[in-house]
């Protein structure tokens, strides 16, 4: 049996004015899962993702990552086993050069220099952007950003990732890489998008989420075929299922 | 181009320059900031009257442009926010000050004169100073020295974290003035019954990212202490370039090396 | 108003640079006190945000000309005064080696003139005092205006000072003054509107972003009219009394002592003004100056200065164009082979 590695009893979360926005919502995930979070816009997909790991406390349920409930004390320890991509790269790249920010977990767990540096080869290369290393965040092109948002947490071999809207804003060469990129990787992935043809390359199962609920939960043939469960959430079919 | 893309390209045009592969570029950083700030406070020592000392004083840059290969034109580019600044400064100095302190031939030179020239090379030499330490030395360098001499992690991060993010948010000003005025044509600047709006949106959009920013570096395990890697070995040169111009610009400034050059031929 | 290297000599500099970084030394101490590291990728958006928002042209009305953002009462009204002060030493930093918008020796000057007066007169004191017993529209606006003005015009006045101190321009002290208040008077007032109206989009966006806001005792309600008569009047009384004092009042205030104390003490307290730039002029002087031991003497070697001057400019435009014709030949030949 594959071990599970996201372990989510009804949670519950609102904002601090009380518009809730995960209800009661149960979910659980395997090493081998890759799954796609979808739902359209203010579904709480994003929320979720944060909330699992820990960037907001104030919710009530249990979340356990590797057995290990999410709580202040285990903060530092959980956020070793999860790699978070933000959907803003130039959030998530506050360094200036690409080697400095890849190096950067690695450097806070404080590892030695030369662990450091294996790692952010490493990384590089798993997202075959080696050449990158030197040069200013500023000077990259989007694909490039996300390959390197990617990066600095592939740098702290985490057992998974989590990805908010990864495809946003990319052109159609740097997504199909990011595609191949992501399907490399081996472990759990947890993918939050509207971009459903993106989903239906790197996922293989599908959560969808409506108004801070899981409405379905399957394959993803199951739910990115069923056109009138996608409609009646906000959604649409993805257009390489279409037939057009 | 716009004043904002103008601030875009230069700092993208500073930076590809600072990280050339060039001997001057390898220099320590430190080595360079002192050197750069000797130069430039000695060069300001110089009396109001003494252009030849700072025509001697010219060599340094000179030598500097040509050994580095550094475009000059692109450093003079950079006076035209110094110059009209010290040009009112000095202007009016040959009405105040008539003196007459030196005849060349029958041509005799007012102290104002001579007072508001030597003003002008003075602004001339050390923004020629400052261009050559900037574009031979990545900010991540210039931060790297300013903490060897103790400058707070605290201050040089905050520099990092400015530098990084000034393309960013000027991108988005110029995207922002660019929107505004295709819908406001004919207009120079941003009309005062939008000024809240349109950069106080900017503001709190700056403030969420800063957020996130927070976020990124808490989920990699930021405990407010930046740690940079790479300890470089110290080469010789790193203390041979600041000596040996440290020594002429004090030969320059104690001796009246031009002087007894021309002494020679007159 | 950023000094460039060249209107400051090095005892000046250094001077400012001491004191101001005396100033930053507290604020990295206090800002450590807060031990909030939330407030360090804060600091680092706002003070790009700062930079970005003053390339940003605002129209005055019934004006050709734009006028900006006040960097330092901005930061300060989000992050608290030490913290906007070492954010605009970043900028400062910032603007000087990557602009040459000031220099590297007059650095320390400018973080006294602008940062130190508007995070520290404009923020720590104005700001605070006002908002003391909470927030207001009219309180926003009175205390930018009145911060910003006040803080161009000490700013303005240490400009002229450091210059005079400096011994750079021949400009009679008065005649300097006279020119650099009322303008940073125009200019403050305009940049306290600017900033004014982006804390107020703030204040009622986001109002628990602002710093330094007190809790309200009673809701003092002030109307428009009230308030406008307020500012106008304070904004008068202290234009006028720091700008016009300094420009055409001064004569009158001479005259008017003159006539009272029958003595010329103004012109005493003027001589003290040259009196102390030279002092720091001669202070500077830690290398000997050859040539103006007495400026009698000036003019007789300077004729072979002016040749030898020459030969150095031939000199190195000389070695220039060889270096330049040596590098092209060597071009050449790599791209042959």
């Amino acid at each position: 049996m594959s071990h599970i590695h996201i372990d989510v009893e009804n949670l519950n979360f609102s904002y601090e004015n009380g518009t809730p926005v995960l209800k009661n919502l149960s979910f659980r995930a395997s090493e081998n899962d890759s799954v796609g979070i979808i739902g359209a816009n203010g579904a709480g997909k994003s929320t979720f993702l944060k909330l699992l790991v820990g960037l907001n406390l104030n919710f009530t349920g249990s979340i356990r990552i590797e057995e290990i409930p999410l709580e202040k004390k285990t903060l530092a320890k959980i956020r070793e086993k999860i790699g978070y991509v933000f959907q803003d790269s130039d959030s998530q790249l506050f360094m200036t050069t690409v080697g400095e920010d890849v190096a950067f977990a690695p450097r806070n767990y404080g590892l030695p220099e030369e662990e450091v540096e294996k790692r952010v080869q490493e990384a590089l290369e798993k997202v075959h952007i080696t050449h990158l290393r030197d040069k200013s965040i500023f000077k990259l092109s989007g694909g490039e950003k996300k390959l390197a948002s990617l990066a600095t947490i592939l740098s702290m071999t985490p057992d998974m990732i989590l990805l908010d809207e990864p495809s946003v804003a990319l052109d159609p060469k740097n997504r199909r890489n990011l595609i191949h990129v992501l399907n490399e990787f081996e472990h759990l992935k947890l993918i939050a998008s509207h971009d459903l043809d993106f989903i239906w390359d790197t996922c293989n199962r599908v959560v969808l989420v409506n108004h801070g609920e899981i409405i379905a939960d399957g394959s993803p043939e199951e739910i990115l075929r069923d056109g009138e469960l996608l409609d009646a959430n906000g959604l649409e079919k993805p257009l390489s299922l279409t037939g057009r | 181009m716009s004043k904002i893309g103008q601030a875009i390209s230069e700092i993208q045009s500073l930076e590809t320059i600072s990280k050339e592969d060039r001997r001057v570029n390898r220099i320590h950083p430190l080595s360079k900031l002192i050197l750069t700030v000797f130069y430039i406070a000695v060069t300001v020592s110089f009396h109001k009257y003494d252009l030849p000392g700072l025509i001697g004083m010219a060599v340094y840059p000179a030598a500097v442009f040509m050994i580095a290969d550094l475009s000059f034109r692109e450093a003079l580019r950079r006076l035209r926010v110094v110059l009209p600044l010290v040009m009112v400064m000095g202007i009016l100095n040959p009405f105040f000050d008539r003196k007459i302190v030196l005849m060349v031939g029958a041509l005799p030179v007012s102290g104002g004169v001579l007072s508001m020239l030597t003003l002008m090379i003075k602004a001339v030499l050390t923004v020629l100073a400052g261009y050559l330490f900037i574009a031979t030395t990545p900010i991540e360098e210039i931060c790297r020295a300013l903490r060897i001499i103790h400058i707070p992690k605290t201050f040089v991060v905050v520099v990092l974290l400015i530098y990084r993010y000034i393309t960013v948010l000027l991108s988005e000003a110029r995207r922002i003035t660019q929107a505004y005025q295709l819908r406001a044509p004919g207009q120079k600047g941003v009309h005062y019954k939008v000024w809240g709006s349109l950069v106080g949106q900017m503001l709190l959009r700056s403030m969420d990212r800063a957020n996130d920013i927070y976020d990124s570096m808490q989920l990699r395990g930021f405990d407010g202490d930046l740690r940079t890697g790479e300890k470089k070995a110290l080469t010789p040169l790193d203390f041979l370039w600041p000596l040996l111009w440290g020594a002429v610009i004090v030969l320059l400034r104690i001796f009246p090396v031009v002087e007894l050059l021309g002494g020679l031929f007159v | 108003m950023h000094m460039a290297d060249a209107l400051v000599n090095p005892v000046v500099a250094g001077t400012m640079y001491a004191a101001s970084a005396a100033v930053a030394g507290v604020s990295v101490h206090k800002v450590r006190l807060e031990d909030n590291q939330k407030k360090i990728p804060l600091m680092g958006v706002m003070g790009a945000f700062v930079f970005a928002a003053q390339m940003i042209n605002f129209t005055i009305p019934g004006t050709g000309s734009s006028g900006h953002l006040c960097g330092g009462m901005m930061l300060s009204a989000l992050l608290g005064p030490w913290a906007g002060f070492l954010t605009m030493i970043g900028v400062l930093l910032i603007q000087c080696l990557f602009f040459a918008d000031g220099g590297l020796l007059a650095l320390g000057c400018n973080i006294w003139n602008m940062a130190f007066y508007g995070c520290f007169v404009g923020a720590l004191v104005i700001w605070r005092l006002i908002m003391k017993n909470g927030a207001a529209r009219w309180k926003i606006i009175l205390a930018s205006v009145l911060g910003c003005v006040l803080t161009l015009q000490m700013g303005a006045f240490s400009v002229t000072i450091e210059t005079m101190l400096s011994g750079i321009t021949e400009l009679p002290f008065k005649t300097f003054v006279a020119a650099m208040q009322p303008i940073h008077l125009a200019i403050g007032l305009v940049e306290g509107l600017i900033t004014a109206a982006v804390l107020l989009f703030v204040y009622e966006a986001r109002p628990e972003l602002l710093w330094g806001i007190g809790t309200p005792k009673k809701e003092a309600k002030l109307s428009l009219g009230w308030t406008l008569g307020i500012l106008g009047g304070l904004a008068l009384l202290i234009g006028g009394g720091l700008s016009l004092a300094a420009s055409s009042l001064p004569d009158g205030l001479e005259w008017a002592i003159g006539r009272i104390t029958g003595s010329e003490e103004l012109e005493a307290a003027e001589a003290g003004i040259y009196a102390a730039a030279d002092k720091v002029q001669s202070a500077t002087s830690f290398l000997p100056d050859y040539a103006f031991k007495g400026s009698e003497s000036a003019a007789g070697t300077t004729v072979s200065g002016i040749v030898g001057s020459l030969i150095v400019v031939a000199l190195l435009v000389g070695a220039a164009l060889l270096f330049r014709f040596f590098r092209n030949k060597k071009k050449e030949t790599v791209a042959k082979n």
